[in-house]
């Protein structure tokens, strides 16, 4: 399966995008990212790439859902049932980056009614569609902004709660789907719905590499990968190595850090000062920040993790009526830390 | 099979009594609760402002009754129930098998973005809602079954409104905002991050005060029983619902039966007239109509009375919900009439030095009455496709939402497999039996439909010749069709944009369905030169041409806003006005919808825009007019 995936550290420059995607497999509850940019910008080859950093993750044994054996909260019907009456078996699986083309539509989506079975056997059953197998994994909607409308509501819902409820063609079922959005639009092709850009906890955007320097770098590099791929990745086989460690790393510690109440409040007025919508925005920039300080190492966050987390989680989030540009006005920002 | 249906909800959530502030939601949510008879609640706001939190928190707090949640995702037949397919192949026999409307019998029906509902399944919906009986009639089974239920909805206007007569039929209405207390948000910050840290350790903190709302709800329902209602009361009532000129007379009802849960819920077993003042709160905001204004100035009236109650800038839409404002006999009249802009154009500052040649760049007039494209589908019955809000038709290709399935109508392309397997099911101790566990016949099969929503496809063919720059006149059209623009980019249809000037015609911006982009053009569309008006309807026809080329079903509207004063000719030494009169007519023959905004506002008249529309056989506006009447009507002239 995972042949032919370009190494992540080998993508030249695009650190906001490489670290937006890391942060989110550290905390899969920061709410995904979507990255925005012009076509040829190494979009979908860094999230493509990021399958090869994931983690393994401990999974009910034959579990559609793979549910987490520890998390009692977020198991399907039938762990639960299961887990009355025995210890559940459980198995290794890697993470892995389901992808949802924009073709799909809602039936694949959301899941529905077994055919096979139905026919075979003259019961209903449920099929599981895409928002199954993204449980506890990361979605990744290329194009995400080409998207049909009806699939998005379903997408939203799904997102939302983490929980995917289907009623449709007879089958009626619900079961567990908490799973890292990852959308790649580029602009130019029309916009995404407000709504949905809530969704993401982080959002980024990325301009092709300007320097000629870098640009030979990122032309050599790729003519070396289609060369011969093998050689080509085991030359990056040390550095994925030790990235996969920090991020194992960064996970474990990642309970541990703490936040000050100071910095909690500056999070707060800053929200109010910026008038973002809702409170998704500060809820992000808190745990990016947690994210940012276990990634260093650290177990108390700081101000530079929350003015880099702000960067990272607010610029989507800028109040904008339609046509008016929403731009985070960092001056303001700066103020407000000066302030500190 | 074994059913998970919707226990989800039974999950550990977040604890209602953990929501910091919302006090007008929680009580409006409790209210409802209490008294089935206010009619539900729905619950309006921004994004991620805890709505949806709240009413799932409820079922912890729900001492009998639980939350069955109708996801956008489901289908008519899982809805209002179907036939039983198990029942009926091995039995041979045609049974009801009960829907979500059945299961919320006794329970609280939620519906998440219930604005993006379909419209017939919200119908039908509040049909059964308002009659406490759902009737089945579909698929050979007739049914007929008592459904009452709690209605909860939340929703987000930015995503799109409901009419007045969805609205009516929601009990109560609650505005949903955003904290702005910087203590209480960060203790919303801390107590996020505490309950996802650990779930149930934060919920055994909020274990009491659950079960004290718990509690109190049992109480309060027991108490509503004895509540009397006196005529005194519901004098009150009426005149509350006269003063909110609120039409129809459930308000009243309503009225009535949420300010007996208010009492109900302080532990009272009478009712005061602060109960009323405090249901009329919830009661009445979605009602409201305004009276006093004359009628033609009714949007505008209606708008200003909205920035009135607007404490957050919110984003306006047309027909946004209320937001939940004091009781009528506190609101004052609108004092004052909004800017005019149609004032504006007329008092205009006199004429500087007018070189048309000269280059300028107008700002867009963003005080612009809102002008809205109406598009009249008289007889959509062409399958069209396309992805959209402002329309909904039927699409046979095999995109869009399953919605139902009929008997094909010739050859059949888009399978039905549950409904063709319901209808071959009840046949099949009749029928031989192969490998397979059913036999389908011919005459089982079943087609689906789907639906999908369509935008338009608006082109505006724009002129930007120097006389259009004069007098600020371009700063006017600038604004008009900045307010089209925000129109089209709430119902996701797609625009382009040509501009003329000098001696070309330019495609400035390609159809596309970001607004965004158009608007940015907009802005920086620069005025001067001379005007070829028939250039620039060439360029739109080639556009116009090419667009149907790709997509058949696409129905483009051509938006051209001109002065007329058409001055450069496609072949020198020709007639500009004949040329542009010639184009008009291909662009008729060839079946373009399309509507002229004439900008001409010069003592002397040419009128040379309203012959060009004649010719092109579009709708003609003046551009003084947009500004009165704000909708351009454009009848599709289907073929």
């Amino acid at each position: 399966m995972r042949t032919g995936v370009y190494p992540f550290t080998a993508i030249v420059g695009q650190e906001d995008m490489k670290l937006a995607l890391i942060l989110n497999v550290i905390n899969p509850a920061l709410g995904g990212v979507l990255i925005k940019g012009e076509k040829g910008t190494a979009k979908s080859t860094a999230v493509r790439a990021l399958a090869d950093l994931l983690p393994a993750m401990e999974a009910v044994k034959e579990c559609q859902f793979h549910c987490d054996p520890q998390d009692q909260h977020h198991m399907c019907e039938a762990c639960v049932e299961k887990n009355k009456t025995a210890a559940l078996t459980t198995q290794s699986v890697k993470m892995k980056v389901v992808e949802l083309p924009v073709s799909a539509t809602e039936d694949r989506v959301v899941g529905t009614l077994d055919i096979e079975h139905a026919i075979k056997c003259g019961e209903k059953k449920f099929d599981p569609g895409i928002l199954a197998q993204a449980n506890r994994n990361i979605l990744y909607v290329d194009e995400i902004n080409l998207l049909d409308d009806h699939v998005v509501d379903v997408l939203l819902d799904a997102a939302a709660m983490g929980v995917n409820t289907v009623e449709r063609e007879g089958v009626s079922y619900s079961h567990p789907a908490r799973f890292v959005l990852v959308g790649t639009m580029n602009p130019e092709e029309g916009d995404i719905r407000p709504q949905l850009l809530d969704r993401f906890g982080l959002s980024i955007t990325v301009t092709g590499e300007h320097q000629s320097e870098q640009r030979v770098e990122v032309i050599k590099r790729r003519l070396g990968y289609e060369q011969d791929s093998d050689v080509f990745s085991s030359a990056y086989q040390q550095e994925q190595a030790e990235l996969g460690k920090a991020i194992l790393q960064a996970s474990r510690l990642l309970p541990q850090v703490t936040i000050a109440d100071e910095l909690l409040t500056l999070v707060a007025n800053m929200s109010i000062k910026l008038e973002v919508d809702g409170h998704r925005a500060d809820i992000t920039v808190i745990k990016t920040a947690l994210t940012l300080a276990a990634f260093d190492g650290r177990d108390k966050v700081t101000v530079e993790d929350i003015k880099k987390a702000v960067r990272l989680a607010l610029p989507h989030r800028m109040r904008r009526r339609p046509f008016e540009d929403g731009v985070l006005n960092w001056d303001v920002v700066e103020a407000m830390f000066q302030e500190q | 099979m074994r059913e998970a249906r919707n226990n989800m909800s039974k999950r550990i959530t977040f604890p209602f009594a953990a929501v910091v502030g919302q006090e007008d939601v929680k009580q409006a949510l409790l209210i409802a609760l209490t008294n089935p008879k206010a009619g539900g609640v729905l619950v309006a706001g921004e994004k991620g402002t805890a709505k949806s939190s709240l009413v799932r928190a409820l079922t912890n707090v729900l001492p009998d009754q639980k939350i069955i949640e109708l996801p956008l995702n489901a289908t008519e037949d899982m809805v209002f129930g179907n036939i039983d397919l198990e029942y009926a192949l091995t039995c041979g026999e045609k049974v009801f098998s009960p829907g979500i409307l059945a299961r919320a019998h006794g329970q609280v029906l939620y519906v998440d973005e219930v604005n993006l509902l379909r419209r017939e399944v919200l119908t039908s919906l509040l049909d059964t809602a308002d009659r406490g009986v759902n009737i089945v009639e579909r698929e050979g089974i007739s049914h007929r079954h008592e459904s009452r239920f709690t209605l909860i909805g939340t929703m987000n206007p930015e995503e799109g409104t409901l009419t007045a007569t969805v609205l009516d039929r929601f009990g109560m209405f609650v505005a949903v905002n955003r904290e702005t207390d910087p203590a209480a948000r960060t203790k919303i910050l801390r107590r996020v991050l505490a309950y996802e840290k650990e779930p149930d350790l934060f919920c055994r903190q909020y274990e009491t005060a659950t079960r004290d709302l718990t509690e109190s709800l049992q109480a309060a329902r027991i108490v509503l029983g004895t509540i009397e209602i006196s005529v005194a009361m519901m004098e009150l009532a009426a005149q509350y619902c006269a003063k909110a000129h609120s039409a129809g007379h459930r308000a009243e009802l309503f009225l009535l039966e949420a300010a007996k849960a208010v009492a109900a819920l302080a532990g009272r077993g009478y009712l005061l007239p602060a109960d009323m003042e405090r249901a009329a709160y919830f009661v009445l905001p979605h009602r409201m109509r305004q009276q006093e204004s004359p009628p033609p100035a009714e949007e505008q009236q209606e708008e200003s009375s909205e920035d009135q109650n607007d404490q957050d800038n919110q984003t306006e839409q047309p027909n946004l919900p209320p937001k939940n404002a004091p009781p009528p006999d506190i609101q004052g009249q609108d004092e004052s009439e909004t800017e005019d802009s149609e004032d504006k154009n007329e008092e205009l500052p006199p004429p500087q030095n007018d070189t048309a040649d000269q280059e300028r760049v107008a700002d867009i007039d963003k005080n612009f009455p809102n002008a809205k494209l109406n598009v009249s589908l008289s007889q959509d019955r062409q399958v069209r496709q396309g992805s959209g809000k402002r329309s909904l038709t039927r699409t046979d290709l095999k995109q869009g939402r399953y919605v139902r399935s009929c008997l094909p109508n010739g050859k059949l392309t888009d399978l039905a497999f549950d409904a063709t397997l319901r209808a071959a099911a009840p046949y099949q101790r009749l029928r031989p039996k192969g490998n397979c566990c059913i036999t389908i016949k011919q005459e089982d099969l079943r087609q689906k439909v789907r639906e999908k929503r369509i935008g338009n496809t608006f082109l505006f063919v724009v002129d930007a010749s120097g006389s259009m720059g004069a007098r600020e006149r371009m700063r006017a059209v600038k604004g008009a069709i900045f307010s089209m623009l925000q129109d089209a980019y709430q119902k996701r249809d797609q625009v382009g944009l040509v501009a003329f000037r000098r001696e070309t015609a330019e495609v400035l911006l390609p159809v596309t369905r970001s607004v965004d982009l158009a608007q940015k053009c907009l802005q920086q569309l620069p005025t001067g030169g001379k005007t070829p008006l028939a250039e620039g309807l060439a360029t739109a026809f080639t556009v116009l041409q090419s667009m149907q080329k790709k997509e058949k079903e696409m129905q483009p509207i051509l938006v051209l806003v001109t002065d007329g004063r058409a001055n450069r000719s496609k072949a020198s030494g020709g007639d500009p006005v004949a040329d542009a009169v010639s184009m008009a007519e291909k662009m008729k023959l060839a079946g373009f919808n399309s509507v002229v905004i004439d900008t001409e506002m010069d003592f002397i008249k040419l009128g040379v825009a309203r012959t060009v529309a004649q010719a092109m056989g579009a709708a003609y506006y003046r551009l003084q007019e947009l500004s009165e009447q704000k909708i351009l009507h454009i009848v599709k002239n289907l073929g």
